[in-house]
């Protein structure tokens, strides 16, 4: 499905909130042909136009800018990742009764497999010996790769952001496991706290609102 | 308002013509009046906070030019049939809980009926004449400190937007209803060469104007500069206030990005603030004792976020501010 959006007029922060409902709307659908997958949006000014940009590529789409006399016009086009995010979403709204398409093939295959999170909220595991519990959390992060497909997010937030940094003993491994199409959340405001933005080497910087969403849309989380 | 016929008075010591927190007016040798007026929308849904933003917002110019606020007089426009009184009753409990803490009087004010709500102050301070900081002075290698961290703009307008969490609103409300009374009562202790608020410019905006038509540079360290909790992510969602884009796109010719800098991060820099902190520039020498001083003082978040170039400098730095 596409849509077009004229935000001509408006001023900021408005034609931002009129794609984010856009987008939230669209998500809530049930039926597969409607899922938004191009979003055109016309606004009359260049600060609407760069946060619409931003906001769109903040939600994976691919952005392209068309500039016609003085409006410009946004034209985002979701790519692969955001298609199945907004699978996993619908998936979420299925367990409704409401509306649950009792034969949905694509139903019986995420029944399957579940979606497991695991949330790292330290930099090592368990209490009493800290030396014992570096070594635990570096094991810990080496091994789950056993839990195979059905490991859907790692989320690293607090003292665990230092996991995911320059010098990092796992390091190598997160690198290893996103490029293996795992998706590593890593939390923009304990980074910012421990001043370690820049020393981020793996993961996306990502905020409370989408860690949230990915515990609700999660089988299973697990806290570490 | 360039090419007004204003009127000349040689005990006019600050005025109209350069873009100064506030005017002064020299009474005698000994004293000086400062003149500042400031009013603006609600910017957060509880009206005492609003209050208390408001007249931290309108005390601030006195401080920033070194000077101690004295009296106050209110500016009311309000929706009286569509809001009641209560909420306008709230707002200027919020006001006055500030002018008693900034030990200013209020005086009186004045009130009329509009469909838009609209709350602020007069603030009328003194300064000795010879104490009076301006926004201009810098000297070669001084040091610059902010003393707020920066963001309230983005968070604005993520309030707007529904999108800010109470914890972060909370702390934006904070900031932004503490006076920069403290920062300046550790400032007058020390050599301080030039100071402004930051307010709706920005911080790079208003470190414009510190350097406006002089030929001093500055390098501005990004990495340095305090910014609130979730503006960054907000910023990266395109929550932006359309006055950073006029901020940046006013001052383009004077701001040198160096590529390191995101344009998430440059929009923060040039983000309008409410209410923001004060920006001093004291020699490297005094720097350390002060920032150790304001935040002794309560100014906790106090951290120096550039230095202006030496005197041997490059020419094509001069005027300049570098941001890395």
């Amino acid at each position: 499905m596409s849509k077009i959006l004229d935000a001509r007029g408006l001023s900021c922060p408005a034609p931002v909130l009129m794609v984010k409902k856009a987008l939230d709307d669209a998500s809530e659908t049930t039926l597969n042909d409607e899922y938004l997958n191009e979003i055109t949006i016309i606004v009359d000014n260049e600060a609407s136009m760069e946060n619409v940009s931003r906001f769109l590529t903040s939600r994976g789409f691919n952005v392209e800018v068309l500039s016609e006399g003085s409006d410009f016009k946004i034209v985002g086009k979701a790519d692969a990742t955001v298609q199945s995010a907004s699978s996993e979403q619908t998936t979420s709204h299925r367990n409704s009764p409401a509306t649950v398409p009792e034969n949905s093939p694509s139903s019986i295959a995420d029944a399957k497999q579940q979606k497991i999170v695991i949330f790292i909220a330290t930099d090592r595991m368990g209490f009493g010996d800290d030396e014992l519990g570096k070594k635990l959390m570096t094991s810990f992060i080496k091994t789950i790769k056993e839990m195979g497909d059905e490991l859907w997010r790692l989320v690293f937030v607090n003292n665990g952001v230092k996991l995911t940094i320059e010098g990092s003993s796992v390091l190598e491994d997160l690198i290893e496991y996103e490029r293996g199409g795992l998706k590593i959340m890593v939390c923009g405001t304990c980074l910012t706290h421990f001043n370690l933005l820049d020393a981020k080497r793996v993961g996306e910087t990502t905020n409370m609102l989408d860690i949230v969403t990915a515990m609700q849309l999660a089988d299973k989380v697990i806290k570490i | 308002m360039c090419g007004l016929p204003f009127p000349v008075d040689e005990n006019v010591l600050i005025g109209i013509g350069t873009s100064d927190d506030a005017g002064v007016y020299k009474i005698s040798e000994e004293l000086a009046l400062i003149q500042t007026v400031d009013f603006f929308t609600p910017i957060v849904d509880d009206p005492f906070d609003f209050g208390r933003i408001a007249a931290a917002n309108a005390l601030s110019d006195v401080y920033a030019m070194g000077g101690l606020p004295k009296t106050a007089m209110n500016l009311v426009a309000f929706p009286l049939q569509k809001l009641g009184g209560e909420i306008l009753r709230e707002v200027l409990s919020g006001g006055i809980e500030k002018l008693k803490e900034s030990g200013t009087v209020l005086l009186g004010g004045h009130s009329i009926e509009d469909d838009e709500f609209k709350y602020g102050l007069s603030v009328t301070g003194f300064v000795h004449p010879q104490k009076i900081l301006a926004n201009q002075g810098l000297q070669p290698g001084d040091c610059l400190i902010l003393t707020k961290p920066l963001g309230t703009g983005i968070i604005n307008t993520a309030i707007k937007g529904g999108l800010a969490s109470q914890s972060t609103i909370e702390m934006a409300v904070k900031v932004m209803a503490t006076l920069n009374k403290y920062a300046a009562e550790v400032m007058t202790h020390f050599p301080v060469t030039a100071c402004t608020d930051i307010t709706g410019f920005g911080l790079l905006g208003h470190i414009a104007e510190m350097i406006s038509g002089t030929d001093t540079g500055i390098t501005i360290y990004s990495r340095l500069v305090p910014v609130l909790p979730e503006t960054i992510e907000f910023a990266s969602m395109g929550l932006v206030p359309s006055g950073a884009h006029r901020n940046r796109n006013f001052r383009k010719d004077m701001v040198n990005l160096k590529s390191n800098i995101t344009p998430v991060m440059r929009d923060i820099l040039f983000d309008p603030q409410t209410s923001g902190g004060l920006l001093i520039g004291c020699p490297e020498k005094q720097s350390q004792n002060l920032i150790k001083r304001l935040i002794d003082n309560g100014v906790e978040q106090a951290a120096t976020i550039g230095q202006v170039y030496g005197e041997k400098a490059d020419q094509d730095i001069r005027g300049i501010i570098t941001v890395e």
